[in-house]
């Protein structure tokens, strides 16, 4: 795809087609989270199959930026409209002119990590101190108390480097695993329990070399950057092997190439779909596994009551709740459904100076149910989500393999 | 352990998945979206004119079989129809419907109408319009979808359908749901009034408007999560309180449709929302799995038995094209089709014949060809699908769809009970 193609489909597809079966029934305004707690965002029905027949190259309606683009519409629409989708590439359109340096660097998720790995308690110390955070909020419009990563001192990579693999020799062939840039440099013990767990049940784990999928760009509008990285990374994860399947821990950047790539920016690439279709959520392959009767259920007991949240980007895949049905296997775990359509973050959108304030209303429920259920732990299958509910409600939050980790007897 | 897939998540869908799963059955519920029910007025309509205004619904049913032998009232009887009616009240509690299934209310609609309907929320009764009885309806300045004059004169110059007239007079009171905004939907005011506080200065601004004697008609915005801002609304006032429901955003639609999505998850559905069910396979003669278009990719749902519950022509279940080419949307299903013309020009007069089209199905909701043999020996219907039916005109839409949801799920319980019994005696 040449520069800025991405922005002219966006310009003159628009999901139109998807446009003319929205029947005003009013159903995507009761689900949007943002909606219901700020008037900044009138709905988006009112920003998206409404005020799309008054575009024109331009925008009516710049209520549209308050969209946190957590998809919630899509996913409940009866009638089949791509609201969500709309909306992000409405918004692509608007911002096309006038895309905030903000914008542009709270999207380097890689360079990001690349950067503070190697100074990780200096960066985590530096991300403490308030006033300098001051500073960032006012320099770059990035909130002062916005949910940070925490560094970590080893990458995913510098641990497949260093380890000895402990688990009995595969039974099961090869599987190649994808882990995101959050999960590579900043929740690395989450890709680490994943690649156990499939080993444990056989696999063979091909970790190849990766990159970031540009979910936070496209997200953000910048359609020309996503697409060139979310192209790169399927080059290689398909280096591993034409056939097999990719397996992620990183529930947003799975829907970024099933889903988001192609139906938001129009990435209309063979590499992607293939990719797109042979990629699974971790939990999503658990249950897979289980539905055909493969998945060993010698689980331990887990003493455990505690809640889960499912992402709103790993609810738009339209898979249901993986987890949840997973987490029902291992004796003594109750797992509770967080009831939440999201929990504010929405990638980068809770991190902005003008925005922050709404995330955390939109979060607050989440956070309360968290502290109500069990203070200590909860769960979540999305990096920036976790940041977002560890700081709203003081919890442990850890990705649900975590359990299945332990239930297994791997620690 | 039996597993069942379901399509269809509106109310014949999510009555059918929680009996299932309470009968013992693993089941999935497959939505392409939010199902209709949100959209309702809350209420359980079982027959509300048969031509002419029913007052006892289910006496009425045997008489309206007969006149109507297609109808899906013709297999599933007056019986059946209450018991289940009394199921869903059971399953969502007395919080949010009451009443008797054998006998209708008669409550103000949003037009000053009054409509004939078995059970209601309990936030409605107090709006029954009976011979001498006195409304101050009050409008919200910020809410558009509401106008107490045309409730209140409406209803003053109605002959009851019990005899006699009511005395309703109109208010308009300036109440911002949040500050500053200057149109607010009736969801937002419901959440809104979730809010003790909120609800205590609503009290405040409505009481003074009120007369000795009289009920207070509103918006039904009355709280969504709590559902008894409402009683506490009326004790704050001191005067009987009743919703008089909305277009969409329903509010009352929407407190039933998440009561019952959170019992069936709590009963155990496994509820997979947002996905299209886009093909089948069906080798020999029933079906093995449907396929679901997952952002990703087609995913398989293997089962034992399906349950189709996925409404009309309203949401895609049926489709019609500009020649009346007519297809049902996920197995081409074979339909019953009215004889002659299925549209008429007559706009106002009598119903289209069109509403009439479904699929046909024996007593135990099995899809057959009409007239004939089962399609498959394990795809069943329930809800607004079924032929044969005006629902909206005859007020059945909500009766229809949780009965023959009780049949269909007994149905598949049942012969799921006796492939077991055959199997341990082979």
């Amino acid at each position: 795809m040449n520069p800025s193609e991405g922005i002219e489909f966006a310009q003159t597809q628009v999901a139109r087609a998807s446009l003319d079966h929205c029947v005003k029934c009013t159903i995507c305004e009761t689900h949007c989270p943002v909606a219901a707690v700020t008037p900044k965002f009138t709905g988006p029905k009112f920003v998206g199959p409404q005020a799309e027949r008054f575009r024109h190259g331009e925008s009516v309606d710049h209520s549209l930026d308050y969209c946190s683009s957590c998809g919630a519409c899509t996913l409940a629409c009866p009638q089949g409209v791509k609201i969500a989708e709309l909306n992000g590439q409405a918004r692509a359109v608007m911002k096309a002119d006038e895309m905030p340096l903000r914008d542009r660097l709270i999207t380097q998720t890689t360079l990001m990590g690349r950067a503070m790995t190697p100074l990780a308690p200096v960066a985590n110390a530096a991300l403490s101190i308030k006033p300098l955070r001051t500073v960032v909020e006012k320099v770059l419009g990035i909130h002062r108390d916005a949910p940070m990563p925490h560094a970590n001192t080893q990458t995913i990579t510098g641990w497949l480097k260093k380890r000895t693999r402990t688990a009995p020799a595969p039974t099961r062939g090869p599987i190649v695993f994808f882990h995101g840039c959050a999960g590579g440099y900043f929740e690395v013990e989450t890709s680490k329990k994943s690649i156990e767990v499939l080993e444990h049940l056989g696999y063979e784990v091909l970790v190849p070399k990766q990159g970031c999928c540009g979910l936070a760009e496209q997200s953000n509008g910048l359609f020309d950057g996503a697409t060139a990285k979310v192209l790169k990374l399927c080059d290689e994860l398909r280096s591993s092997g034409r056939d097999l399947t990719i397996i992620s821990s990183s529930g947003s950047c799975t829907g970024m190439l099933k889903h988001e790539a192609h139906e938001i920016m129009g990435v209309d690439d063979d590499r992607l779909a293939d990719v797109g279709t042979r990629i699974r959520d971790i939990m999503e392959f658990l249950l897979e596994l289980h539905d055909a009767g493969e998945l060993p259920t010698d689980f331990a007991e887990i003493p455990l009551t505690a809640v889960y949240h499912a992402p709103c980007q790993l609810k738009s895949q339209g898979m249901g709740q993986p987890a949840m049905e997973v987490l029902k296997l291992i004796p003594g775990v109750e797992a509770i459904e967080s009831g939440a359509t999201c929990c504010g973050i929405a990638g980068t959108y809770g991190l902005k100076k003008e925005k922050y304030e709404i995330a955390q209303a939109v979060g607050k429920p989440l956070f309360d149910k968290v502290r109500e259920v069990n203070p200590e732990f909860a769960m979540c299958d999305t990096e920036t989500c976790r940041w977002q509910i560890r700081k709203g409600s003081g919890a442990v939050v850890e990705h649900p393999i975590f359990l299945v980790h332990q239930a297994y007897g791997l620690s | 352990m039996t597993r069942v897939v379901v399509i269809g998540a509106g109310v014949s869908g999510l009555v059918a998945a929680i009996r299932l799963a309470r009968g013992g059955a693993a089941v999935t519920l497959l939505a392409k979206g939010t199902g209709g029910l949100q959209l309702s007025q809350g209420t359980i309509d079982i027959l509300g004119y048969a031509p002419d205004r029913v007052e006892r619904p289910l006496d009425a049913l045997g008489d309206f079989a007969q006149a109507n032998p297609d109808h899906p009232y013709a297999f599933l009887d007056a019986e059946l129809v209450g018991a289940s009616a009394s199921y869903v009240a059971e399953l969502v509690g007395a919080e949010l419907l009451v009443g008797d299934p054998a006998v209708n209310l008669q409550l103000p609609t949003a037009v000053g109408a009054v409509r004939p309907t078995a059970l209601a929320s309990p936030s409605m009764t107090a709006g029954a319009c009976v011979d001498g009885a006195k409304f101050v309806i009050i409008g919200l300045k910020q809410l558009k979808d509401f106008y107490p004059e045309l409730v209140a004169h409406n209803l003053n110059r109605t002959d009851l359908p019990g005899g006699g007239r009511l005395e309703a007079r109109p208010v308009m009171l300036g109440f911002p749901a949040r500050e500053g905004e200057v149109d607010s939907s009736g969801l937002t005011y419901a959440r809104a009034l979730d809010d003790p506080a909120t609800r205590k200065r609503f009290a405040e601004a409505v009481k003074p408007l009120v007369a000795e004697g009289e009920s207070v008609g509103l918006p039904a915005v009355l709280g969504l999560d709590d559902h008894n801002a409402w009683s506490d609304i009326a004790d704050l006032i001191g005067a009987p309180v009743f919703e008089i429901p909305l277009p969409p955003p329903s509010v009352p639609g929407m407190r039933l449709n998440r009561t019952l999505t959170a019992v069936a998850k709590a009963s155990g559905v496994r509820v997979v929302p947002g996905s299209k069910v886009t093909g089948y396979r069906s080798p020999g003669g029933s079906v093995a799995c449907v396929q679901l278009a997952t952002a990703g990719g087609i995913r398989e749902f293997a089962a034992d038995a399906f349950l189709l519950s996925t409404g009309g022509f309203e949401s895609g279940a049926l489709h019609a094209d500009s020649r009346h080419n007519l297809r049902e949307s996920i197995f081409d299903l074979p339909l019953r089709r009215p004889e002659g013309a299925l549209v008429h020009a007559d706009y106002w007069g009598d119903p289209q014949p069109l509403f009439l089209v479904g699929v046909e199905t024996g007593p135990d909701l099995l899809v057959r060809h009409p007239g004939g043999d089962a399609v498959y020996d394990n795809l069943y219907a329930a809800g607004g699908i079924l032929a044969g039916a005006t629902r909206w005109q005859e007020k059945s839409g909500e009766g229809i769809a949780v009965a023959s949801a009780v049949k269909a799920a007994d149905s598949i319980l049942a012969a799921a009970s006796s492939a077991t019994t055959e199997g341990a005696a082979s």
